[in-house]
């Protein structure tokens, strides 16, 4: 009876699991879609990409369009832009937010409520998009590489999730160095810090990407094409039928037109991105956890 | 401590927690800097909402005019169809986009396959990664005249359509794109939560003779509905903020009917046609009703769980 019983229901686990193994085979496949259909575009030819024809394989293979595009200064120049404002991004938000977040840790230090007040504040009550404007400008960041720096070098949400990572940590330590009397200096920087690798790692994730995907403040602030960040350089050739492509478009000897240079243009954008994800993505538990309910 | 003459008194005890603590104060320092330049000081300037500014005239030098701006607004057309945009968006977004990743996350603990798993998650989670941009870029090329989607709709003998062009086709495009984007990384909290479940509760149910099925539905679901509540209250709070760069990417002129919210006219009235004060008034209008949903639903959050809330 019960062997029967239980024979009946992995039959039922089995459909069950093969359902599930089905529909999520799926849902991936279509999400791949968009990203194989675009490389497709970008590798085909220009009469293919004129007829409307390319699926998810090449048509009339060419390396045409991305000859054109590594070829173009422009976009290097981009890509090096977004390079080294990430990398400053990371490396200055790093150290100013584990400098703050690390006092903010510490249920002695009077002055925390009110420190935690004014940084949550920022959370909930966003300074409007023309005042945040004008200030920046103000202070001289219009047009300047600076302008995708400055701005994006602290949030409230990556210190709090910093916070909650110092406020874990074991306090037996802390007061063992301190009878042996280490300031506190030494104690944050020799002690805490070098233990703190997995949520330096995940809040440097949260602010690389976010300085390297930044888009709303540059789009405003910087003008000067020769200091485009790739984002902003994507959209301008994604979009533009003008200058260096729309010429390079009508040469008629050329196997390109506008839609395969763009494809070329998004997949380059992505390159890095994807050589970069398989390194960081042993972070993401650690880092949604840590971030997702509470900060 | 007690030998010093000023123990006990006020000044004495504040002279103490300086000697004790001035490194924290040298620690903050950087950090509240930064913050009060970039998030107070163009707080403050918004203050120009209640003005009639004028680059040339300035903050200081322009004159003042009450609440003219919001009385504008209020009478603007454009300004009740941003509202009423933001306010759809951000309600599909709560029903339809927000439970997928739960959907998702259910599911994919089911997976028994574990190759197939971390390449299903590597897949489903690298759009996150990816800026607005480039899924414009990708969304554009898909639904366009030559784009995978029409070439599908030709297979099916119908016509050929540009749905970018078109408004009817702008909220589904919004909730799909969100979808596609982040239901991935969504199910990293989720999975994390699931993970965390007791594994003796799914030993006893399979003793009653429960199926995978029910396990599912029975145990993983409730287990993990706390956090989808507390999740999802945080979501409304934040409903205004629908994202400028998203929309940015996936509108056109002729889809602005329905697409152009907040962020996205502000951006045009504002940074494009310099209407600064009363571009400053519509912000502000967005920047208070958000504050207020925000406290409110995190108070809530709290009530419903004790480690809810943001903060």
């Amino acid at each position: 009876m019960s062997a029967r019983n239980h024979i009946r229901e992995s039959a039922g686990d089995h459909a069950f699991n093969l359902a599930v193994l089905i529909f999520l085979i799926l849902f991936g496949v279509v999400m791949a879609v968009p990203m194989i259909a675009e490389l497709a575009v970008s590798l085909s030819s220009k009469i293919a990409s004129q007829t409307g024809t390319i699926g998810l394989v090449p048509v009339g293979f060419t390396f045409a369009s991305w000859e054109f595009m590594l070829r173009n200064a422009g976009l290097w120049r981009s890509l090096g832009i977004s390079a080294a404002s990430t990398a400053l991004v990371v490396v200055i938000s790093l150290l100013i937010n584990a400098m703050m977040a690390y006092p903010l840790s510490k249920r002695n230090f009077a002055p925390v409520k009110v420190l935690m007040l004014v940084v949550v504040f920022t959370m909930i009550f966003k300074a409007p998009t023309i005042p945040y404007f004008l200030t920046l400008r103000g202070y001289g960041l219009y047009n300047s590489f600076w302008a995708m720096v400055v701005p994006q070098v602290i949030s409230a949400y990556n210190l709090l999730v910093m916070r909650s990572f110092f406020q874990s940590f074991p306090a037996e330590i802390e007061e063992a160095a301190e009878i042996d009397g280490c300031g506190k200096f030494r104690m944050f920087f020799r002690i805490v810090l070098p233990s703190s690798k997995a949520v330096i790692a995940t809040v440097g994730l949260f602010y690389g990407v976010g300085a390297w995907n930044q888009y709303a403040t540059p789009l405003m602030m910087i003008q000067d094409t020769a200091l485009f960040p790739l984002q902003l350089k994507i959209h301008q050739l994604v979009n533009a039928a003008s200058g260096d492509i729309a010429a390079a478009v009508k040469v008629s000897t050329a196997n390109y037109t506008n839609d395969t240079l763009g494809a070329a243009a998004v997949i380059f954008s992505m390159v890095p991105v994807l050589l970069i994800y398989p390194f960081v993505q042993k972070y993401f538990a650690k880092g949604a956890m840590l971030g997702s309910v509470k900060g | 401590m007690s030998d010093s003459r000023w123990a006990g008194t006020a000044g004495g005890r504040l002279a103490r927690h300086f000697r004790n603590f001035w490194p924290y104060y040298v620690m903050i320092l950087p950090g509240l800097t930064f913050l009060i330049l970039i998030k107070y000081i163009p707080m403050a300037g918004s203050v120009i909402a209640f003005q009639n500014f004028s680059l040339r005239r300035g903050i200081w030098g322009s004159p003042w005019v009450g609440l003219e701006n919001f009385r504008k607004l209020l009478d603007y057309d454009d300004f009740h169809r941003v509202f009423r945009n933001t306010l759809i968006l951000g309600a599909l977004k709560t029903l339809i986009v927000f439970p997928v990743p739960i959907l998702l996350a259910l599911l994919m603990n089911e997976l028994r396959q574990a190759l197939v798993k971390k390449s299903i998650q590597t897949v489903v989670t690298i759009p996150h990664f990816i800026s607005w941009v480039i899924v414009g870029g990708l969304t554009f090329d898909v639904l366009g005249a030559s784009g995978l989607f029409n070439q599908i709709r030709s297979l099916f003998g119908l016509e050929m359509i540009l749905p970018m062009q078109k408004s009817a086709w702008f909220r589904p495009v919004y909730v799909l794109t969100s979808i596609w984007k982040e239901s991935g990384w969504g199910t990293v909290v989720y999975l994390a939560a699931i993970s965390g479940i007791d594994p003796g509760l799914y030993e006893s149910a399979s003793i009653d003779g429960a199926s995978r099925f029910q396990k599912m539905t029975r145990i993983t679901f409730p287990m993990i509905l706390p956090t989808a509540v507390t999740l999802f209250l945080i979501n409304i709070g934040s409903f205004l903020d629908l994202g400028f760069d998203q929309v940015f990417n996936l509108y056109t002129p002729m889809t602005y009917d329905v697409a152009d919210i907040f962020d996205t006219y502000v951006y045009r009235s504002g940074i494009q046609q310099g209407k600064y004060s009363f571009s400053t008034a519509v912000g502000l209008f967005q920047s208070v009703i958000g504050f207020i949903l925000v406290v409110v639903f995190n108070r809530l959050s709290k009530r419903v769980s004790e480690d809810g809330g943001l903060w």
